[in-house]
């Protein structure tokens, strides 16, 4: 349906013409899904782009053709171009909610769509309804009536889904399209955008950063790595055996639900932005690589077909990686240890009956309040040095328990003892010893760093919160805590003057780590930590975490959505669901032999990294 | 007072200053010389005024600037109709203007900073009711409001400031309040504070640095504000003493003269013109180059 042949995308910079894209051809025939799979500054999104049309100032295609049915999309006028979009080819965005105009209903929108492909008034609105009852959305006439933000995310991307199927494209286009929503909705909207194409025959493309997600969901794989296609072929057999060095370190270092829990191999470094194209003459993969030697650098390397329709873009076709072979061993045997001899130790973080209602006044002509009930008696414990994990959807009440441990919830029923001393109502000294013995570290390092501070002002914010006593007893080894500091979350000593604007997601997660293990807490709270980042960087954090705390002997509450790395990392679990603790125990317990229903699905929504298993299921 | 930091933490802010120097936009920069050019106006009056500024010349009352027909040499822009020579006057007249701008600004801003802080910061009854009273205060009409405290508190260039710090103080309060529960939702200053912070430190340390762009911005345009509104004062006559040169006051004498001798108004209006525009410039154009926000989408799209 839409053929890729040999495409370039070039931006002019200072230095001359940098390739964005280089020569990237594939085909996504009638009826098949096509992944288009890479991280952040693959250039996956680019693509998108260039199948709209829509390329920022100073991009131009410098080389190739693409190919929409028998039409050239290259060089055709704007207008035409413009006159396709929506009618013949259709994007899914990936926030679904900023998506849809706020101002309008749903039903508005969506007649607004229909007015777009042509279709008559009367007729519009019971093709809305029809549409929307095909994406399993209960009471479709209530929900026309409603405003975006009235819906769930899972609803809104289904109504986005349905308004793009409306249009009976050729070709839909979605980017990211459940990276916002969590595991059951995104594996109920999977589900339902596969059986829509299945029946309806389009063509689609998906873009994702989730190697596992899309082989399931797709028939063929192409895998970007810095505008470059490393690899393409059958999206299943790619997952089971992936050819290109980064394909296998992208897919080892995804945590697993099932097989041993191994440390997980961590891609160094990061992908050459655009400055570095230039410059690189041969495989822009090569300094990241395990395997790669002098050949691999001196020219472009040409992608070479292999059997069953495979391409690859690598030398070394078949040399093992064999990353880390030894510290497999070595942590394995630690994550043992670490289990044993705390069993009779006295819980360092005990929650009892925990309890949190937010009340909403109902406005100037309404009496009473409405009551939000987001905890309904919580109860579990931390042991010391342990880790535990508290999983389940958004709005379960996650990151409630989070807050609450750190004292940031003061109106929560219940009983919240760390270390002796109870959280909720603690003042003066009390508190004081709390902020010392407990430290959180937030969900999204780009907010959670003051950008006014460097990254020494950041790692010692902690010292600064001291009494004045204390900062002077510390203040002659400030310099060398930092620099061990740095050490530990592996930031070369040169970045202490960096800001914030000047990192990576992944560099800020570390000082946003760093900071919060600086005053030696006992107990750290990680609130949905490594959600946002890259496979590779998240392997690297997580590994980070892992670390920090068995050498430190910290007990971490590890909040996330993600069922995957809460069994790399924690010993325990907690199911949260409604704001209940449905299931509790240990990790491989829970999920091997999960005994609430609500655990079940969860389970079942995780896409396996076994590509014979068969997802999406109905959850 | 926090001694035991200084050390290190002082290269970086040396350099946050440089950069922020450098970066200034054209805008901030012909504010920025307007602007110090008043100040070294009025700082060196003594010597760049041809004339003391109440030296009458009764002979030459009236006089057209020099370059008329019937100009003279030894009063550049003429005289006015007590013979006093206008050059000079504009001169001393800038004296008021800077002082009156500069500290009216700083009363101002130190008022509704303090005031905003407390009300974003801790929220609830303390935001009521400073909210309350802001919004009581802004119900007056600024100029009547500014001439009854005059009234009330008699003239002379002290109690001027004041008036002008009373009337405007709920501007800053305004603006700066709102930025304040912004940067108080983020979630490093939650951090903060549960790393330890407290009240004090985090309002001083996190949230005081995140507002101050703002705060530059507003105290240079409130500078302009108050030159205008001394000038207003000074022509209702309600402002500095009788003896005092200011700009208003030279506006109000030219009144009488104004078809004979316009330039005896011209200068001090526009000796305000061009204070006014350099603090409106140098506000807007600080206000582009201090705004990280602003500046990372600039960055963006270079």
């Amino acid at each position: 349906m839409i053929r890729f042949e040999h495409v370039s995308l070039s931006a002019r910079r200072a230095s001359g013409q940098v390739d964005l894209l280089r020569d990237i051809s594939f085909t996504v025939p009638q009826g098949r899904i096509l992944g288009l799979v890479g991280e952040s500054g693959a250039g996956k999104s680019m693509v998108g782009r260039l199948i709209a049309g829509l390329l920022p100032e100073g991009f131009r295609i410098t080389q190739g053709h693409i190919f929409l049915g028998d039409t050239e999309l290259t060089g055709m006028p704007p207008a035409q171009r413009a006159a396709l979009l929506g009618r013949k080819l259709v994007f899914i965005p990936q926030e679904p909610l900023t998506a849809l105009n706020p101002l309008m209903t749903i039903g508005e929108s969506f007649a607004e769509q229909l007015e777009i492909i042509g279709m008559a008034r009367p007729r519009r609105h019971a093709e809305m309804l029809r549409r929307l009852e095909e994406m399993e959305l209960p009471q479709p006439a209530e929900i026309l009536q409603r405003y975006p933000h009235q819906l769930s995310g899972g609803q809104c991307q289904r109504v986005l889904i349905a308004m793009a199927f409306a249009a009976e494209p050729a070709l839909i286009v979605a980017d990211e399209p459940t990276t916002a929503l969590d595991v059951v909705t995104q594996a109920n909207v999977m589900r339902i955008l596969a059986r829509r194409q299945k029946a309806n025959g389009t063509s689609i493309i998906l873009i994702t950063h989730d190697l596992v997600m899309a082989s399931h969901v797709c028939d063929e794989m192409v895998v970007l790595y810095a505008g470059e296609v490393v690899e393409s072929g059958d999206a299943r057999t790619i997952l089971a055996q992936p050819l290109h060095p980064y394909t296998q370190s992208l897919s080892g270092s995804t945590p697993k639900l099932a097989g041993e829990a191994k440390r997980l191999p961590t891609l160094e470094g990061f992908m050459p932005g655009l400055g570095d194209l230039a410059v690189i003459a041969g495989c822009r993969f090569q300094e990241r690589c395990g395997i790669g030697d002098a050949r691999c650098g001196q020219r472009r390397i040409e992608l070479q077909q292999m059997d069953g329709g495979r391409a690859v873009r690598c030398l070394k076709v078949g040399v093992p990686l064999g990353d880390a072979a030894g510290s497999v061993a070595a942590d394995t045997q630690g994550h043992g240890e670490q289990r044993a001899g705390q069993a009779d130790d006295s819980p360092l973080l005990r929650v009892r009956n925990l309890s949190l209602t937010y009340r909403s006044s109902g406005g100037l002509f309404s009496w009473g309040s409405r009551a939000n009930k987001a905890l309904d008696d919580v109860s579990f414990e931390v042991y010391r040095g342990e880790c535990v994990g508290i999983v389940g959807e958004s709005g379960s009440g996650k990151s409630s328990i989070a807050r609450s441990i750190v004292g940031m919830h003061g109106e929560c029923e219940g009983a919240i003892d760390v270390d002796g001393i109870s959280v909720i109502g603690a003042r003066g000294e009390a508190l004081e010893q709390l902020r010392r013995t407990v430290q959180i570290i937030f969900q999204d390092p780009h907010s959670a760093l003051n950008p006014r501070r460097s990254v020494f002002r950041l790692l010692t914010q902690g010292f600064e919160a001291l009494p004045p006593r204390a900062r002077h007893e510390m203040a002659a080894q400030l310099e060398g805590k930092v620099a061990e500091l740095m050490g530990d979350i592996r930031l070369p000593p040169s970045m202490l003057g960096r800001y914030p604007s000047e990192m990576s997601g992944g560099q800020k997660q570390r000082v946003n780590i760093g900071r919060g293990v600086f005053l030696a807490p006992k107990l750290l709270v990680a609130d949905e930590i490594v959600s946002g980042l890259d496979m590779s960087v998240q392997a690297q954090i997580l590994n980070l975490l892992k670390e920090l705390a068995a050498r430190y002997g910290i007990a971490v509450v590890l909040i996330s959505h993600d069922l995957a790395v809460v069994r790399y990392l924690c010993q325990r679990v907690v199911v949260m669901y409604e704001g209940r603790a449905v299931e509790q125990g240990p990790v491989d317990e829970v999920f091997l032999r999960p005994r609430h229903e609500y655990t079940r699905r969860l389970l079942a929504a995780v896409p396996s990294g076994d590509p014979g298993k068969p997802w999406p299921v109905a959850v | 007072m926090e001694q035991g930091v200084a050390g290190p933490q002082g290269l970086p802010r040396k350099n946050a200053v440089l950069r922020a120097l450098q970066s200034l936009s054209p805008k901030a920069w012909v504010g920025l010389c307007l602007v110090l050019f008043a100040v070294f106006v009025a700082c060196a009056a003594p010597w760049l005024a041809p004339h003391k500024p109440d030296a009458q010349d009764l002979l030459n009352m009236l006089l057209p600037p020099m370059w008329s027909a019937n100009g003279n040499l030894d009063f550049p822009l003429g005289t006015d109709g007590l013979g006093q020579c206008i050059l000079s006057r504009a001169i001393y007249g800038t004296r008021v203007a800077i002082v009156v701008a500069v500290s009216a600004a700083t009363g101002a801003m130190l008022l509704g900073v303090v005031m905003a802080m407390l009300a974003g910061y801790f929220g609830g009854w303390v935001d009521r009711i400073i909210g309350y009273v802001v919004d009581l205060w802004m119900s007056f009409p600024p100029v009547v409001l500014s001439l009854v405290l005059m009234v009330g508190l008699g003239t002379g260039v002290v109690n001027v400031i004041l008036a002008i710090v009373l009337v405007d103080w709920t501007r800053f309060c305004r603006v700066v309040r709102s930025d304040v529960i912004v940067v108080r939702r983020r979630q490093y200053v939650a951090a903060a504070r549960l790393l330890g912070f407290g009240h004090w430190k985090t309002m001083w340390r996190e949230i005081l640095p995140a507002v101050g762009p703002l705060i530059i911005t507003l105290f240079t345009l409130e500078m302009g504000v108050a030159v205008i509104v001394e000038a207003i004062l000074s022509f209702v006559g309600l402002s500095v003493s009788a003896g005092t040169v200011a700009w208003g006051v030279m506006i109000a004498d030219s009144r009488d003269y104004l078809h004979e001798a316009p330039w005896g108004m011209l200068t001090p209006v526009f000796c305000i013109f061009l204070l006014v525009l350099g603090c409106n410039a140098l506000g807007d154009g600080l206000r582009e180059s201090l705004d990280p926000a602003l500046r990372e989408r600039e960055k963006e799209q270079g």
